[in-house]
């Protein structure tokens, strides 16, 4: 009996193994969830449960946190920096901020008034300087202190006005607290690293409470009664995030009904995806840029331009977005994309040309000479590994084109995969000599960590190990600029170096793919780690 | 008892070793708890140097092993490097899960492999026999993740019979079951799949016994041999084998839990294992070896009272 049961089985699955995919029936979406269908809760398949919820402390995307915890300002889906408890942007035309004669800079917040924290406790400048404070504390170990550590102090003239005084410039503090503020009367005097009634269910002043944790398995968030945007608001009582770290599993439950949403799945899904009834494919261009990084002291030969030039000739970027990225992601020339205000469109670009790749390699010295594929120069041949993270079908994929592509103007390339925290190491040390990866640049994009000499590994992220005078000056030019033209002016000329340079190979940018139920209104997306729970309090479900 | 209290007095340098492996393994796993901040570009070195030195990685391998070992062994097991929870609680509220899954599976494949065993030794190499075979040899080589996303697809997706993941612990009675059926299911399936090829060449053998024949001999029917005679001695190696199997899912069902999302101990160990959770890792081995090494002890007193032969 046993065995025939096992039989049927085995012919069950294999029967909807065949006809699976297309095969989604409507049946199994009211199956097992009662649930599905509310107008007044959301199930969220999310990828990973966070270390805590805290968001200075988190080392992950702060989805679940957004929905709690308010920053001083957020980026919408234009990428634009918009006010949220404060009650404008400062700037230097508005005199929210004053140059000092000694080289360093006054920032004046002024708060939204009438926003309480979730305890009735009102939130004021107080929080402001206590969460200035605490990051720089050295009892609390926070994920980064970055701009934090160049205030020196902060005065408190009145409940509603911070004004932080900058050591030195620091241009993109209007993103100093996107993160939110630390609620002074909940944290101070305490050790905040062990503060796990905080860190569980942080006190907020946003649309949700953390309601239940239950490790491994959800977070739920329930709306809070009195939100400062008004009454009714939000729309949606309950948000459940599920722990799913099996994309497939979430994806499943996606088509079964259990999960109503999830978000930033794989590209190689969205087929998939799109198929499911009452399930929309919502896509906005990131942020981030997919490129090849080419490690210029592991492999000598990438410190001539020549090299990196042909290199980037060879590869056909449109082929590779129109077949294995199915048109999803657009081709991209540079570290900045076009959703940016400092996006620049005149750079230097390289079209797929093979004959100009022969052509520039030859010029370097690069020849063929004993026949047997692969370029060589002085004895050495033109070859190196490829490292990627593993994990991605896409990602893994497109390292087999790029291989392919280099070995049709004889240069020879091993595609090596890593897992996460492996490739984060040898990155960060230098160990590799290409790899495929992206950068996901937040709102205000700081260049210098990335294309400055002085900011090679330990010192930052400088892993081509490109070292240019003229762009190391711009790109600190530009961290001098407050002026969002001046800004944007300099930025423009450091993304024309680095092109004409071609120190990276640009490949695509990082489309958002994210799986919202179709009755979902008011979901527009967000092109950078703010995340898509950015306007949460505006959702409404029909 | 002698037996038992001389494998125990054993295991104490066992562990040991075992500890000091998995510590120095942990260090040459490429990356650890400091590179998981790097995603973020304002995470810079001065904030990566500070986080080291707050985790206590600065400090000499040999003095983190032996700090770590002797607050251990006094039952401080340390806080998770991940959310600064202690470890015990980030352990202890996992093991429900598991207990339950691995509870499940283990009745489920006894009761199904024990008799497809026996069936298949008692029809040798009929078409029953052939089938079971087939049967347990596709239970043996199909890859867990494949049947779990089969079965998801067949019962969650295209019948709507069952909920396709998770666990639900806060449902009760029926609802509860219906997420531990599928998971269940496809851990059994592999063990039971197992455990009957071990039984049926079990049995097999001592049918073939010469006691076997002389209690036939005797005049002792079919299905007296069987019960008194053949089982007892064909189950003592299939006891043994059933023992350490089950030791071995106390580290968590890892692919099983993954593929449905089950919050037991195996999904931590995955979860503890990306983000390079030392204190976590560290724990869940010790008590992963300390389940093999009792599993074992069990198994090894169990096979001395089934078979008196081997205590002597």
């Amino acid at each position: 009996m046993t065995e025939r049961t096992l039989v049927i089985l085995l012919l069950a699955t294999a029967v909807t193994a065949c006809g699976g995919g297309s095969g989604t029936s409507t049946s199994g979406r009211s199956a097992a969830t009662s649930e599905s269908g509310s107008t007044s809760r959301l199930v969220v398949g999310y990828d990973r449960e966070p270390d805590t919820l805290n968001r200075f402390s988190t080392h992950i995307l702060e989805d679940i946190e957004t929905c709690v915890v308010e920053g001083l300002v957020t980026t919408d889906q234009a990428m634009d920096i918009v006010p949220l408890l404060a009650a404008s942007v400062p700037t230097l035309e508005n005199g929210g901020v004053v140059l000092r004669k000694d080289g360093g800079m006054d920032v004046t917040w002024t708060l939204r008034p009438d926003v309480a924290w979730h305890d009735g406790t009102p939130h004021t400048s107080a929080d402001v300087k206590f969460t200035v404070e605490a990051i720089n504390s050295p009892a609390y170990n926070p994920e980064s202190t970055d701009g934090f550590d160049r205030i020196s102090s902060v005065d408190t003239p009145d409940p509603l006005t911070a004004v932080l005084h900058y050591k030195e410039i620091y241009a993109p503090y209007a993103l100093q607290f996107v993160r939110g503020t630390l609620p002074k009367h909940v944290l101070e005097g305490r050790d905040i690293d062990s503060a796990n009634d905080y860190n569980r269910a942080p006190l907020g002043t946003g649309p949700y409470r953390v309601a239940e944790w239950k490790s491994g398995e959800y977070i739920r968030l329930e709306a809070v009664p009195n939100y400062w945007r008004g009454a009714g608001l939000p729309a949606i009582k309950t948000l459940l995030f599920k722990f799913i770290a099996n994309t497939n599993t979430r994806i499943n439950q996606l088509k079964s009904g259990e999960v109503d949403m999830v978000v930033m799945f794989p590209w190689d899904k969205q087929r998939e995806v799109a198929a499911i009834p009452g399930v929309t494919v919502h896509s906005i261009n990131g942020n981030g840029y997919e490129h090849v990084t080419l490690n210029q002291r592991a492999m000598p030969a990438f410190a001539d331009v020549r090299v990196r030039r042909a290199l980037t000739h060879a590869v056909d970027r449109a082929l590779i977005s129109t077949t294995i990225l199915e048109g999803l992601a657009p081709v991209t020339h540079g570290p900045v994309q076009p959703v940016s205000w400092a996006h620049n469109p005149n750079v230097a670009q390289y079209p797929f040309n093979p004959t100009r790749a022969a052509a520039l390699l030859d010029e370097a010295g690069w020849r063929d000479s004993n026949g047997d594929g692969v370029r060589d120069k002085a004895g050495q041949r033109l070859s190196f590994t490829l490292i990627t993270q593993a994990g991605f079908a896409v990602r893994e994929n497109v390292a087999q084109v790029l291989q392919g592509q280099f070995k049709d103007v004889g240069v020879e390339a091993f595609v090596q995969l890593h897992d996460g925290t492996s490739i984060s190491k040898l990155w960060f040390e230098g160990k590799f000599q290409a790899m495929l990866h992206w950068w996901q640049l937040p709102a205000d994009p700081e260049l210098t960590l990335f294309f400055a000499k002085d900011r090679m590994p330990p010192r930052g992220r400088n892993i081509n190990y490109v070292s240019d005078d003229a762009l190391t000056a711009l790109v600190y030019a530009a961290d001098r600029a407050v002026s969002r033209t001046e800004r944007a002016r300099i930025l423009g000329e450091a993304q024309m170096r680095i092109a004409e340079l071609a120190i990276e190979i640009p490949l695509y940018g990082v489309t958002k793919l994210d799986a919202v139920p179709a009755r979902l209104k008011g979901f527009t997306g967000n092109p950078t780690n703010t995340g898509p729970f950015w306007n949460v309090h505006a959702w409404t479900l029909e | 008892m002698g037996l038992a209290a001389r494998r125990t007095a054993e295991a104490v340098p066992l562990l040991l070793l075992v500890s000091g492996i998995a510590f120095a393994l942990l260090q040459f796993v490429p990356g650890g708890p400091i590179e998981v901040y790097l995603s973020n570009p304002g995470v810079r070195p001065e904030d990566l140097e500070r986080l080291r030195r707050a985790l206590g990685l600065d400090r000499p391998l040999w003095e983190q092993y032996v700090s770590w070992l002797v607050a251990f062994v006094r039952g401080d097991w340390g806080f998770s490097f991940s959310d600064g929870r202690p470890v015990f609680d980030r352990i202890a509220e996992r093991l429900p899960a598991s207990i339950e899954l691995l509870g499940a599976s283990l009745a489920l494949a006894l009761a199904a492999g024990i008799p497809a065993g026996i069936v298949a030794a008692v029809t040798h190499r009929s078409m029953l026999d052939r089938s079971i075979s087939a049967v347990a040899a596709a239970g043996v080589s199909i890859p867990t993740f494949w049947l779990g996303l089969m079965l998801q697809l067949t019962f969650a997706i295209g019948f709507g019979w069952l909920p396709s993941s998770g666990r639900a612990a806060d449902s009760e009675g029926l609802a509860r079951l219906q997420y531990l059926a599928m998971p269940a299911t496809v851990l059994a399936f592999a063990h039971a799949a197992a455990w009957s090829r071990y039984l049926r060449a079990s049995l097999i053998g001592v049918l073939r016994a010469p006691f076997v024949a002389a209690a036939r001999a005797r005049g002792v029917g079919p299905r007296a041999r069987l019960t008194r005679h053949v089982l007892p001695n064909a189950l003592a190696p299939v006891a043994s084998v059933v023992l350490l199997d089950a030791a071995l899912l106390v580290p968590g069902a890892v692919v099983t839990e993954s593929v449905f999302a089950w919050p037991g101990v195996g999904s931590l160990f995955i979860e503890a294992l990306g983000r390079r959770d030392y204190t976590v890792l560290m724990a869940m081995l010790m008590v992963s070896s300390v389940a093999v090494v009792s599993f074992n002890l069990l198994a090894d007193v169990l096979h001395a009272w089934l078979d008196p032969r081997v205590a002597s």
